[in-house]
Order: structure tokens, then C-alpha cells, then sequence
């Protein structure tokens, strides 16, 4: 049975496995399995690994018919260490003990037919001088890259319109993986911002929609960048306004969407309440609620072109249960709740995240700060909704409960 | 705003609950515009049963748009079907004008694409 070595990047190390784990679920061919892969840099197909060179020769010759595939055609060799700076010189030098495999093919640098790998692991050593021999070498043939290329496409400061909340590229891709967006699926954000999770979850093949209590920013009346006509100047940017279907403006609290399960995927960034004042539809106790039936100009005030309701705070465990009860009901079976958990870092309990019957639990993976951390979530749908079905909350306070005040104490 | 999104959209003021009344929303003074897409075969397809159809036909009727008053069986062979569908919920955009809930009379006004659906105080 063939073997395989994933080589992952050294960013987001807690998402590693969880992206990879979601791309299985899209390909079961090692040669597609990557091609997705934000956090991954490529796949070799194993041929050999040893803490010395004569360990790793003496495994690649226990295959020699491995190699009789490769004996023509063009080909070339990559040798990478983690842990030290290889001259060229030796670089070339490791190559040439390769050469029993007797191949006998041109050397091409650009698009071989076949790519071999070799990668020595250098120990960690505390002293300022790099250790002189690795710990392990590995050596196989490339079979597949992933695609780290993308960050750079989707850099943020390269969008044409973008806020002060926009989700940076690399982790707004992974979630487009969590999420398993690929064609014919529909993603819903509900608190949609500038966009960001409808550009990547579109760029992957699905179809998008969005929206938000906050008109502004979709419409491009507030964020960066004004006069751009708010976030469809992105969808355009980068080719995805076919998919990306519609955005309106309306409190997830308060949503309109026929009832019934009708999202492959809800991949979303909500307020915590720092920057993005978390609210929602409603008027704090000890206001006048006659403000909203004044008449202005001869209409009632709430008819008016520029009237915005009153809203109060949406505290940070409500909203996390709120969209845990949306997302059991709107997801189809075997759809994905994909979401950030602001946490206090010291105070997160596992328990924190609340469960729903009928949502599983996927993936947790955190990204830490100083003195917070936020966890992506990724839950799947795994039974149709059922009225008996409730939702079980802890019974103590969680670490993300009042987390804006937290965060400011 | 897509027809397709108009599909999934309810009238969701306080007490308006007959749902023969609350949904579709009519649409009132709309401006239409036609933006050609790529045609999303797997999309259409994958979407199709959680369409309204009936709803559908109220609403493409009201403007003047043509659709088979059934899914035809082995839709997803029928190119012909499909392609009528596309045109109808992907490419056809309400940009301006407001849609209107017959059980509660509210006004849901959309301007340039986006649907206004923010409540009133009284209304939640």
C-alpha cells in the first residue's frame, strides 16, 4: 500500500490537520488531495527516510521497481532542510549519491515529468551555530502541490474595497476548506462585513450569499476605500460575481429566510463586540420608543429613506447560541457551520462550546493572541432537525461570555 | 437581488404568520436589469429541490417571465428547462423598487440590488 508524507507550511499550526482532514473529504486521490491546501505544501509519494544517508539508500533499494517508471523519462531533484541553509554545492553533492537509481532521462528544471525530493530534518540546537548533521531524511516523489500561492492573490491590501474587520487571506481560505465549498454548493454568511468568506468560498466553486445589520459596509458607504460601490467591487476584482448571488441588509436575529434547510455551508466571522459594535434590533430600556412614529417631513419616521431601528449590545454567548439554532435548522444534513470563538485564553473549557443535536463537532483549532485566542469552529450537520431537539448550553459562565469586556479588563 | 434569493425570502414582521400571505413577497415599481452568467449546471441542479416552485411561478409570472408550471421529470437532462431556469434566477436582478408583503402590507424597499430588511421597532 502506497505511502504518502505531507509537508505542512510553519503558519496556523493548530489548523494543520483540521484542513487537512476537511480536503479528504473533497478528493481520496493522494495527487488531488493537496491541490486546496492553504497550510499545506505539498505531497510526496514515500520512498525512503533514514537518520543516516545509508539508512534511507537501503530502503529506497528494497523498491527498485518503483524506479523503472522514471528510468526515461525527464526528471529532476529538490533538496530542502528545515533547520539549516544548504549551499549549492552541497546540495548538488547530496543529489549525486542518488545516482543508483540510474535514471537515465534528461534533467529538466521546469515541469519534469517527475520531481524527487530530498528533505533532511536538522535537530534544534539551543547554541547559535546549526547543526552538522540532520536528525532524518526523507526522499520521495512529488505528487502534488497545495496552494499557498493564493494568500498572496487574496491579499487584503490588494482588495479594492476592504474595513477595519476584513479577515486576512490565508485564514479566510482555510475556512473556504472548512466549509468544503466546491460547485454547486450555497454558502450564507450572516454577518458578511466586506465580504471576505463569499470571495474565497465562491473562488473554490460555490455559490455565495451574504448579510448584515450593517449597511454600510456592503453598500460602501463606510470602510476604507469608499466610492467603489461597496464589496461587489471585490466579487468583480476577482472573477466570482456569477457565484456570488446576493447580500441584503437585515438582523440575523430578526432574519427573513423561508424556514427549512436550504445552506450547504455558513461560514462566518461574528462580532465579538471590540471593534464591531455587536447589536442587534431592539431599544434599551428607559429610551422613547415614540421616536420611530414622529412624523418627519410629513412621513412617520420609520418609513423614511434613512431610518435605522434602534439596536442594543448582542452579547457574545447569546449570538454563539443563536447561530449554533440557526445553523441546525437552515443547514442541509451534512453541511458545515464554520465560525470564530473569541476566547480568554487561560479560562477556554472544551465544554465552552455549546452542542445541538444535530450538530457535530468537526474541528477546533485556535489561533492565539496575547491575552485572548479565538478558535475556529467547524461543526457538521448530522441529523435532520427535530422539534425535541434542543440545544445544550454549559452550566457555567463560558470564556467567551461578555467577552467585549472582558477583552477591555 | 436574484430572483433565486427573492425564492428564499419571507415576510418576517411580528404577528405576520399566514403563509399564504408572507410569502413570496409581491414584487412593487420594480427596475429590472438582465446580467448575463456563466451557466452553473451543478449549482441549478443541487438547488432545484430546495426551490419554491410554485412561488416561482407567482413571482416570474408578476414580471412578465415565462417558466413550465412543472419541473419536468429527468430535469437533469433537460438542457432546454435549465437553461430558461438560469436565465430566470440567476441572470434576471430586481435593482430597484420594493417588495411587498400581501398578509401585513410592510414595503421592503431595494436599492441597487440590496434588499432593505430591517425592521421597525414596533414590528419585532
Amino acid at each position: 500500500m502506497p505511502q504518502f508524507i505531507v509537508y505542512f507550511a510553519q503558519y496556523h499550526e493548530d489548523f494543520r490537520l483540521a484542513e487537512l482532514e476537511a480536503l479528504s473529504k473533497l478528493e481520496n486521490e493522494a495527487t488531488k488531495l493537496v491541490r486546496r491546501g492553504i497550510l499545506v505544501r505539498n505531497i510526496i509519494e514515500y520512498w525512503g527516510h533514514g537518520s543516516t544517508y545509508e539508512e534511507l539508500f537501503a530502503r529506497v533499494k528494497e523498491n527498485p521497481e518503483k524506479w523503472a517508471d522514471f528510468k526515461t523519462c525527464s526528471f529532476k531533484f529538490n533538496v530542502e532542510a528545515f533547520g539549516r541553509t544548504l549551499t549549492q554545492k552541497e546540495k548538488v553533492a547530496i543529489i549525486n549519491t542518488f545516482k543508483f537509481l540510474a535514471f537515465e532521462g534528461p534533467i529538466r528544471m521546469k515541469n519534469p515529468d517527475a520531481e524527487f525530493i530530498v528533505r533532511e530534518e536538522y535537530p534544534v540546537t539551543n547554541n547559535a551555530l546549526q547543526a552538522e548533521t540532520p536528525a532524518m531524511i526523507w526522499f520521495g516523489r512529488l505528487v502534488g502541490q497545495g496552494s499557498r500561492e493564493l494568500i498572496d492573490k487574496f491579499d487584503v491590501k490588494k482588495r479594492r474595497y476592504l474595513g477595519n474587520t476584513t479577515m486576512d487571506a490565508e485564514l479566510s481560505l482555510v475556512m473556504a476548506n472548512q466549509a468544503l465549498a466546491r460547485p454547486g454548493t450555497l454558502v450564507y454568511d450572516p454577518f458578511v462585513g466586506t465580504g471576505s468568506f463569499l470571495l474565497t468560498c465562491s473562488h473554490f466553486g460555490a455559490c455565495s450569499m451574504g448579510s448584515d445589520i450593517d449597511g454600510r459596509q456592503i453598500r460602501g458607504t463606510a470602510g476604507f476605500r469608499l466610492g467603489v460601490d461597496g464589496i461587489s467591487a471585490n466579487f468583480e476584482q476577482y472573477g466570482v460575481g456569477d457565484r456570488v448571488l446576493d447580500t441584503a441588509v437585515f438582523d440575523i436575529c430578526r432574519n427573513p429566510w423561508r424556514s427549512g434547510p436550504m445552506f450547504d455551508a455558513i461560514v462566518t466571522d461574528p462580532p465579538y463586540g471590540v471593534r464591531a459594535g455587536a447589536k442587534r434590533l431592539g431599544r434599551k430600556d428607559g429610551t422613547n420608543p415614540d421616536i420611530s412614529f414622529k412624523i418627519v417631513e410629513g412621513v412617520e419616521n420609520y418609513k423614511r429613506e434613512d431610518y435605522y431601528p434602534p439596536t442594543i449590545p448582542y452579547e457574545m454567548s447569546d449570538l454563539v447560541s443563536d447561530l449554533l439554532e440557526f445553523a441546525a435548522e437552515k443547514l442541509v444534513v451534512g453541511g458545515r457551520l464554520v465560525y470564530w470563538l473569541p476566547t480568554v485564553a487561560d479560562e477556554y473549557d472544551p465544554k465552552d462550546i455549546p452542542e445541538h443535536p444535530a450538530l457535530k463537532l468537526v474541528a477546533n483549532s485556535e489561533q492565539p493572541f496575547r491575552s485572548w485566542s479565538r478558535r475556529l469552529i467547524t461543526m457538521e450537520k448530522i441529523a435532520p432537525l427535530e422539534s425535541s431537539h434542543k440545544l445544550s448550553t454549559p452550566e457555567h459562565n463560558p470564556a467567551h461570555k461578555n467577552f467585549r469586556d472582558r477583552y477591555f479588563s | 437581488m436574484r430572483l433565486i434569493t427573492h425564492n428564499m425570502l419571507k415576510c418576517h414582521v411580528k404577528n405576520c404568520t399566514n403563509p399564504d400571505r408572507q410569502f413570496p413577497l409581491r414584487f412593487k415599481n420594480v427596475q429590472l436589469e438582465q446580467v448575463v452568467a456563466d451557466y452553473n449546471y451543478e449549482f441549478l441542479v443541487r438547488m432545484l429541490p430546495r426551490i419554491d416552485w410554485n412561488a416561482l411561478l407567482i413571482t416570474t409570472k408578476e414580471l412578465g417571465i415565462e417558466l413550465p408550471s412543472s419541473i419536468p421529470k429527468d430535469v437533469e437532462k433537460d438542457e432546454a428547462f435549465l437553461e430558461a431556469l438560469h436565465v430566470a434566477i440567476i441572470e434576471t436582478h430586481v435593482k430597484e423598487g420594493s417588495m411587498v408583503c400581501l398578509g401585513c402590507g410592510h414595503e421592503y424597499k431595494i436599492t441597487k440590488g440590496i434588499p432593505n430588511m430591517l425592521l421597525a421597532e414596533h414590528e419585532i
